[in-house]
């Protein structure tokens, strides 16, 4: 039997309870916040892309910013170049890149715009187009396929091994499963909510461009990596580092260009050959996202030509080049059943690679001028 | 799971419709204890069986307390050994059940597995008791083991490992080669030893109802499920509220009545507890953090603002958890009891402790200090039994000596002030925020024990605070802004000048303010410090 007397009603001891209107004039406010603050930041932020703009290395995470560069003016007439580290240009300076030299070639500055991301592989790159590359419709796209991600099935993400990767909020959370992402639940769910509310994604990107990465919270009590440690932010107002002006491409860059110690031939390090482990691409979990990718461009009317490799070869034993050459045929193959044009070159000499997968500066020279020399890249290029 | 992550989100956005789709039928009972104890599953589904072994155990011995003869019966307990002859064919189920388990038992003790003895050995005593209790017919018989069940299961999961080291240093010392074993050891089928999280909750709660039955408080709960369901209930059910049964037991009666003023009330609980768990206590965790990882590297001023900081982390912490328990809840028409009424403007440790934890003060008060004798035996007795619930108090709390030593400094605050209060001097002469004053800064020399990892390392941040050099805390004015403005609020709250605070403009502008802070500004993760009590 229900004794009722004993329900006793719940007490406040403070003053913030709200009534039903109040609720609802509360979250209008609030959703209006929420709504107006990442569609008006852009107005009052200086973000100045130019000639050869590459996200900054601190800002890979950025990707909220990386959404608001694709529908920068500037830039809405270039030919995209999307792709990983290879793309972004790991070893070389923003006017040493694939689509500086594709620009040059073709007689026309900005005439193709860097939209590589570095850190980025086919699952992830997968991710940022469908979640942050909306404003990638009806163009033209030179989409990079970098068989790298498929030369292990490490490199593939298919070991059941814990792997710390890069832009683990860009791949998929859920499904298709990959067995060494092994974030909790609660940490997926985050990223799936950050995905699809832009001012989530807008608070990601004040805390990577002003905030060292960090919670603005946080960032009051962070360390400076000193032993004793030294508390730099302390006493400053948290307001403080939004300056409202976005650090620039970087373009003397200490770590990258031909001036770079790193800026160098992967023979010159004396490293041997290697033996690769290239994964079925049946199977392959890199690759399988790369075709999803490929239908997701075309999807949303973009006129997509793949460029695969050219892969470093030379840094290949003998005996993993046969199943090197028939993954590539693999990919080319599915590629031409499917009418996407996609351009196999030539590997580049030996000297002109920093590492499995990279150029040095001529080699995207190089690259650029084959590409340009190629009858049907041309056709691409000029076409409608 | 944690009620400000995002899988809590999901799950709410599960659990409550399908709540309210099934107020006509009689599944909405199911649906919730189905709800709490995939909550409870979710962190880990092997420690369910320990919720519903403390459940369904408090369910029987209740249902056979029931059973028992009343005062002024006599029992037959010749013909009752002998012949069987029991005039309760529940209690005649019981005996020769408990009976046959207890022999059972004694066969596995002495000829089992190894890795089953120690289990089967405390299942033995347990059967063997309730044996007793079916054959004499004794209440008390059941309640004694309600209440070693219940508590043994506290112990082992949470003092074990600390009893065991002490134990072990003396025989030590004493050089004799006796070692007690590893509490990880007698964990039967290879599980792992983890202390299991929400333990001293749920095993308090569903203990007090077997007491308050005993004590004629509240009548016997017929529904097995319903009792579930009161043990498990998700929002309350890894930090408390402690709720009693007779208090929310009457509310699964019937499906609750939700008004739009519970939806309302509930969210704005929910928020205010969201906000102080994660723009307040998870800001203060990270200063707290770093002068208490290494309390011999900080100076006086650091550590006096880090153990202000945990004051109010913990606090936060707590009551956030609370007022989020107590925000769902009420989503669904449930009203749970309040647990923190702004303990830091208490005038008196006795007033701190009415407006701390006030389910666990409450409970203690009950089933601790009142059945000691409470006040009513002379100054002795009354301050005997202060300080002995105070102590324990102070060990439900943790298993260390910090946490004896928390409990002893209460225990001794609690005794002085009392005896303070009694003067008319103190009374009518001392302001009222002198003594807040007081009362906090009391409290907050306790949270040091409270906080320290051990107690030497306590002991050292007592050392350096009181002679240590006065250097930089490096502690960020925003995180003392915020909490001084907090804590005027609630001076604010209980002056004179409430009447500022309920103007709508400004409740509904500290609620915008809240959510976009938290949007901005807060932290994600970090569980509740209460979780591992």
């Amino acid at each position: 039997m229900q004794n009722k007397l004993q329900i006793q009603e719940t007490p406040f001891v403070n003053e913030v309870r709200l009534g039903a209107a109040q609720w609802a004039i509360a979250l209008g406010i609030v959703l209006l916040g929420v709504c107006l603050a990442p569609l008006f930041w852009p107005k009052i932020e200086r973000f100045e892309t130019g000639l050869d703009y590459r996200l900054p290395y601190p800002l890979s995470k950025d990707y909220w910013l990386y959404a608001r560069r694709l529908r920068q003016r500037d830039d809405a007439r270039s030919i995209l170049v999307l792709g990983d580290s290879v793309i972004w240009g790991e070893y070389v300076l923003p006017d040493g890149t694939l689509s500086h030299f594709l620009s040059r070639e073709s007689g026309s500055a900005g005439a193709f715009a860097n939209a590589g991301v570095n850190g980025l592989f086919p699952l992830a790159l997968e991710g940022l187009v469908r979640y942050y590359g909306g404003a990638i419709h009806g163009r033209k796209v030179l989409l990079h396929c970098n068989v790298l991600w498929m030369s292990s099935p490490k490199a593939d993400l298919q070991t059941d091994k814990e792997e710390k990767f890069n832009h683990a909020e860009l791949v998929p959370q859920f499904w298709p499963r990959i067995p060494c992402y092994k974030a909790e639940i609660a940490g997926r769910l985050e990223i799936v909510a950050e995905r699809n509310l832009n001012f989530l994604a807008w608070v990601g990107h004040l805390q990577n461009a002003y905030f060292d990465q960090k919670n603005i919270l946080a960032w009051t009590l962070a360390e400076d990596g000193g032993d004793p440690p030294k508390y730099p932010n302390t006493y400053k107002s948290p307001l403080a580092p939004i300056t409202l002006t976005l650090p620039n491409a970087f373009k003397d860059d200490p770590e990258r260009g031909p001036r770079s110690p790193r800026h160098k031939p992967w023979s010159s390090d004396g490293i041997g050959r290697t033996q690769f482990e290239w994964v079925d691409l049946e199977t392959s979990l890199q690759w399988n996202a790369f075709q999803r990718l490929t239908k997701l461009l075309r999807e949303r009317g973009n006129d997509v030509l793949v460029v695969i490799g050219p892969f470093n070869e030379h840094i290949m034993a003998e005996e993993n080049r046969l199943a090197f050459r028939k993954l590539r045929d693999g990919i080319a193959a599915w590629l031409s059943q499917n009418q996407i044009p996609c351009l196999v070159p030539a590997t580049l000499p030996c000297e002109l690679y920093a590492d499995a997968s990279h150029p040095l500066t001529d080699g995207y020279a190089l690259l650029a001028k084959r590409l340009s020399e190629n009858e049907s890249f041309r056709k691409w290029q000029s076409g409608p | 799971m944690l009620f400000h992550t995002w899988p809590f989100l999901v799950f709410l956005l599960i659990v409550l419709p399908v709540f309210f789709v099934l107020r006509k039928t009689r599944f909405w009972l199911p649906w919730l204890l189905v709800a709490s104890y995939v909550f409870y599953g979710w962190w880990n589904p092997y420690y369910l069986l320990l919720v519903f072994y403390s459940t369904t155990l408090d369910y029987f011995i209740v249902l056979l307390m029931d059973h028992c003869l009343r005062e002024g019966q006599k029992v037959d307990l010749l013909g009752r050994l002998t012949r069987l002859r029991f005039n309760d064919r529940v209690l005649k189920t019981a005996y020769l059940i408990s009976a046959l388990v207890t022999v059972v038992c004694l066969g596995l003790v002495l000829g089992g597995p190894a890795t089953l003895r120690p289990m089967m050995g405390w299942l033995w005593l347990i059967f063997l008791l309730m044996a007793y209790g079916a054959l004499f017919s004794s209440r008390r018989a059941w309640l004694v083991v309600s209440v070693i069940n219940n508590l043994s299961l506290l112990l082992f999961f949470k003092y074990a490992n600390f009893v065991t080291q002490n134990m072990n240093w003396i025989l030590q010392k004493g050089h004799g080669a006796l070692r007690l074993p590893e509490p990880a050891t007698l964990m039967p089928f290879g599980f792992d030893y983890v202390l299991p999280v929400g333990i001293s909750f749920f095993t308090f709660q569903s203990l007090s109802y077997s007491i308050d039955f005993y004590l004629g408080k509240t009548h016997r709960e017929r529904s097995f499920l319903r009792f579930a369901t009161f043990v498990a209930f998700f929002p309350q059910l890894l930090a408390g509220p402690i709720e009693r049964a007779r208090h929310l037991l009457p509310q699964f009666y019937q499906f609750p009545v939700v008004r739009m003023r519970d939806v309302t009330d509930g969210l704005s609980l929910f928020v205010v507890g969201l906000f102080k768990k994660l723009a307040l206590a998870n800001y203060l965790s990270f200063y707290v953090e770093r002068v208490y990882e290494r309390p011999a590297a900080a100076d006086a001023p650091a550590l006096m603002l880090a153990t202000f900081a945990f004051a109010w982390q913990i606090f936060f912490d707590f009551s956030g958890y609370t007022d989020m328990a107590r925000g769902v809840a009420r989503l669904m028409g449930f009203h749970l009891m309040l647990n923190f009424n702004n303990p830091y403007l208490a005038t008196g440790l006795g007033d701190f402790w009415a407006r701390w934890h006030i389910s666990l003060s409450t409970w203690f008060r009950d089933y601790l200090y009142i059945p000691l004798g409470g006040n009513k035996h002379g100054a002795f007795h009354t301050y005997r039994n202060l300080f002995l619930t105070f102590l324990i108090s102070g060990i439900w709390h943790g298993a260390a000596w910090t946490f004896v030593i928390w409990g002893l400094l209460h225990a001794l605050g609690v005794m002085f002030t009392r005896e303070l209060e009694r003067s008319a001097w103190y009374r009518e002469s001392v302001p009222n925020l002198l003594k807040q004053i007081g009362v906090f800064i009391f409290v907050c020399f306790t949270w040091i024990f409270f906080r320290a990892s051990s107690l030497e390392e306590a002991l050292l941040i007592v050392r350096r605070i009181v002679g240590g050099a006065w250097t930089d805390p490096a502690c960020p004015p925003l995180m003392l802004g915020i909490v001084a403005l907090i804590w005027l609020y609630q001076f604010l709250y209980e002056s004179k000048w409430r009447p500022l605070l309920q103007n709508s403009v400004v409740r509904v502008s500290l609620v915008v303010f809240m959510i976009l802070y938290m949007c901005l500004f807060s932290s994600g993760g970090g569980a509740f410090i209460y979780f591992q009590f």
